[in-house]
């Protein structure tokens, strides 16, 4: 076909709706919320979540997945559109580790040795690792079903941020049933189930992200 | 912000608000830009093949349109796909595209090579497709009819339709070449 008779076409075609960062965020927030209502009211919130959550420690365990949730959010919203510059959006996310790091080793090094890993068991770990993972596969679909809408310019990365946002989404609804409160724990456990499901969904973004 | 990209701004916007013609002038008046872009880095293509990656590079920049921030300006975001697409392009066509065509870029460059399907039997290479491939390429390339219409009737996007119609064409192309390539 001659360049100009495409171009003929292609003016013929009517107009998609724009890429909307609020559509996007309402959908994912949605499924997330509905994923995590749908658990909770299944296995039920912790039977002290009230005193619990006055502990800095207990509220910093839904906190963190919490921020992360935004943050991940935020910055895969930014990979979907071509001209935007994504490393701006990447720093906050490294500081989020930082943090979780901190709060990793001064556990360590407050906890006696046999309290260290205490907590950590087969059942303990299936359930933690499995429910956030479980809990994020809607989200994880909602967000990159929406994300095909944009046009990343690198959609591993891409793909890699959606299953950030889902796994930690997840995470924050599954810290509301989780009785685990020491940071040994949950930043290693909840850490690596979300960095699973990001890794599936960068796997996935390789695939349905292109354009 | 320089004149032309207030200019290309505008005539987008009011694309995107529905106004053919405006899209129409967007697209012409960006396409000799995108087949600098694409020729400067590959001199060692035919031409057909360098005009091959500019229309894909426009249908990206069609299909992806609505990516763009209407109240930014519309050059980062141009240039942007461009260089994706045109990687991409590159990319796939992958150690393939070296011809030795050198001799002839001269010529080729000189005069706007015919459309070579034209002079071909396009019934034979339409033979030559797969059946939803064909149906599009003489309902839509010949007939005129509109791609949405024939989309419907095949159960596809409009945009669909006409990459689909898009491919057949590069590879009836392909076909009346010969095995050349």
């Amino acid at each position: 076909m001659k360049t100009q008779d495409l171009i003929r076409r292609l003016a013929q075609d009517t107009p998609p709706p724009p890429f909307s960062e609020r559509g996007v965020t309402l959908a994912t927030v949605l499924a997330v919320v509905a994923c995590t209502t749908a658990f909770l009211s299944l296995a039920g919130t912790r039977s002290d979540l009230f005193a619990a959550m006055l502990s800095p420690l207990v509220a910093t365990k839904t906190l963190l997945p919490a921020s992360l949730f935004i943050l991940s959010l935020k910055a895969a919203l930014r990979m979907a559109r071509p001209d935007r510059a994504p490393s701006h959006a990447l720093r906050p996310l490294l500081l989020l580790a930082l943090v979780a790091a901190l709060m990793w080793l001064r556990a360590f090094a407050n906890l006696s040795p046999d309290q260290r890993f205490a907590e950590v068991g087969a059942f303990s770990l299936s359930e933690c690792v499995g429910f956030i993972t479980l809990l994020s596969v809607v989200p994880a679909a909602v967000l990159i079903a929406r994300l095909q809408h944009g046009a990343s310019m690198s959609p591993i990365r891409s793909g890699a941020l959606a299953g950030l946002a889902a796994g930690s989404g997840a995470a924050t609804g599954y810290s509301l049933f989780c009785v685990q409160d020491n940071p040994l724990f949950f930043v290693t456990w909840y850490g690596f189930a979300i960095l699973l499901v990001s890794v599936l969904t960068a796997l996935a973004g390789s695939r349905f992200l292109r354009w | 912000m320089s004149p032309a990209d207030d200019e290309w701004s505008v005539l987008m916007r009011a694309a995107l608000g529905g106004d053919a013609r405006a899209y129409a002038r967007f697209l012409a008046d960006v396409t000799p830009v995108l087949r600098a872009v694409v020729r400067a880095r590959s001199r060692d293509l035919a031409w057909d093949q360098q005009e091959d990656i500019v229309q894909e590079v426009l249908l990206a920049l069609h299909r992806k349109r609505h990516t763009w921030q209407p109240d930014l300006p519309i050059r980062p975001w141009l240039y942007a796909v461009a260089r994706h697409k045109t990687v991409d392009a590159f990319r796939a066509r992958g150690s393939a595209v070296h011809l030795q065509i050198d001799d002839f870029e001269n010529v080729l460059a000189a005069d706007e090579p015919a459309d070579g399907l034209a002079a071909r039997d396009v019934a034979f290479l339409i033979g030559r497709l797969d059946r939803r491939s064909a149906e599009i390429v003489r309902s839509v390339g010949i007939d005129e009819e509109p791609a949405l219409a024939v989309g419907e009737r095949l159960g596809l996007t409009e945009g669909a339709v006409r990459v689909v119609l898009h491919r057949a064409i590069k590879r009836m192309a392909a076909i009346a070449k010969g095995p050349r390539a």
